[in-house]
């Protein structure tokens, strides 16, 4: 499972808005949340990220859907601030990051990865100026919208590992071999741009 | 053309509080000007060191590596778009979610307009029979479609030269079939390494490598031969 998904062709209306305004929906669902820090307004971006989504209509799977890693990792974060006595910023934190995730679907599940690319690219060129190098930043995010599914997936794979071998529960079991194999993936992509002669100033 | 000119490749280990010092590829100096050259040897024997000095992935600790000229180090960037890269693994290689996607990366710096980029991608992905994957995932894709996807990616790009890393290893019989087609009707210059000792025999010049050291150069036949006795010794 992609968790920002993978882009759907279709005819609704978020698949014909222009991609910058894509690109503010985005922002407006995610950023204020943060700032208000309170329940009901994460609540509310929730609740408004989960319609559109379905305005898209690509489906509820490939809407709502989310990868077991995730959930698995919401479930620590919110039992952690619940045991620290504070179960409104449980519901604040895993709303934030669930909203976060829609949001970004929204973007990813009705616009191709080039386009993407190219409206970020365009955005960011005016910081030519102070030294930005827009192509690169553009390659970066696209990478790194492909990356954290990978990532979801070594820990999935490391998980099941560390539990064949009944170490589920060790914390550095899991820990370690996740980041060696991140790094591992991190050199391999770098090496595969290289090798194209891509993201090289 | 490669020139190898005294080009080897030695690595720091830390070892137990002091750092000791491993030779992947002993200074070694040839020509790569045949049109199939095919790489062979054990595995850990050097093979992939000495690919990945032909266009820069690896940077040699001694001598130089030219390409047509162009040295590694000082013009890793030129010799980039000369010589395409391709690895064992193509989900290594892949960088976008679908075939589609990953094809139009590679033409970026060659085609601005993106409705031109994107009709070009899926061209060349449709001349390599990949039109029914182009807008697919690539973890959806079979092993050998990856691999043709990996290729029309590297090839989008239009090198002169492209050099493969066990293209094949990953691969069933019929994938491997396929890979071996597609890269033996390539026009640019191939250089790649196997264990597939049926690939390499098809080459025009075969190199046995082993403990980092070319121990073998020249006729398929005699070079396969002297590696099978090796490997039997």
């Amino acid at each position: 499972m992609n968790l920002f998904g993978l882009y759907l062709p279709g005819t609704s209306w978020l698949h014909r808005l222009p991609v910058g305004a894509k690109y503010v929906l985005l922002l407006v669902l995610t950023v204020p949340v943060l700032v208000i820090a309170a329940p009901l307004p994460s609540l509310a971006a929730l609740a408004a990220s989960m319609l559109l989504l379905l305005s898209t209509r690509v489906g509820v799977r490939p809407s709502w859907s989310l990868p077991r890693p995730l959930l698995v990792l919401l479930a620590i974060l919110a039992a952690y601030q619940v045991v620290v006595g504070q179960p409104g910023l449980a519901v604040v934190v895993t709303a934030n990051l669930v909203t976060a995730v829609y949001a970004s679907r929204l973007l990813t599940l009705t616009t191709p990865g080039p386009v993407l690319i190219d409206a970020l690219v365009a955005g960011l060129r005016p910081l030519r100026v102070v030294g930005v190098d827009p192509e690169r930043v553009g390659l970066a995010v696209a990478i790194m919208v492909r990356s954290v599914p990978l990532l979801l997936d070594t820990f999935e794979q490391v998980r099941q590992a560390a539990r064949a071998r009944g170490r589920e529960r060790n914390l550095f079991a899991l820990v370690t071999p996740v980041v060696v194999r991140a790094v591992g993936q991190a050199q391999a992509t770098g090496a595969a741009l290289a090798a194209r002669g891509l993201g090289e100033s | 053309m490669i020139e190898l000119l005294g080009a080897g490749v030695t690595v720091s280990l830390p070892a137990s509080g002091t750092v000791r010092t491993r030779e992947l590829l002993v200074p070694t100096t040839l020509e790569l000007a045949e049109r199939r050259i095919a790489v062979i040897g054990a595995n850990g024997s050097g093979k992939s060191t000495f690919l990945r000095l032909l266009n820069g992935l690896t940077l040699p600790t001694t001598g130089q590596v030219r390409v047509d000229g162009l040295d590694t180090d000082r013009q890793g960037r030129d010799v980039r778009r000369l010589v395409g890269f391709v690895f064992t693994d193509p989900l290594a290689q892949l960088v976008l979610a679908t075939p589609a996607d990953d094809v139009e990366l590679s033409l970026r710096p060659l085609v601005r307009d993106r409705a031109e980029r994107r009709a070009e991608a899926l061209r060349l992905l449709a001349e390599r029979g990949l039109a029914h994957v182009a807008e697919q995932s690539v973890y959806d894709l079979s092993g050998g479609e990856r691999q043709l996807v990996a290729l029309t990616s590297v090839l989008a790009a239009r090198p002169t030269v492209v050099v493969a890393d066990e293209p094949t290893t990953l691969l069933d019989l019929r994938n491997r079939d396929l890979v071996r087609a597609a890269l033996a009707a390539l026009d640019q210059q191939v250089i790649l390494a196997t264990h597939d000792l049926e690939l390499a025999a098809e080459a025009d010049r075969v190199l046995v490598v082993d403990a980092g050291r070319v121990v073998a150069d020249g006729d398929p036949a005699e070079a396969i031969a002297s590696y099978v006795r090796l490997v039997r010794a």
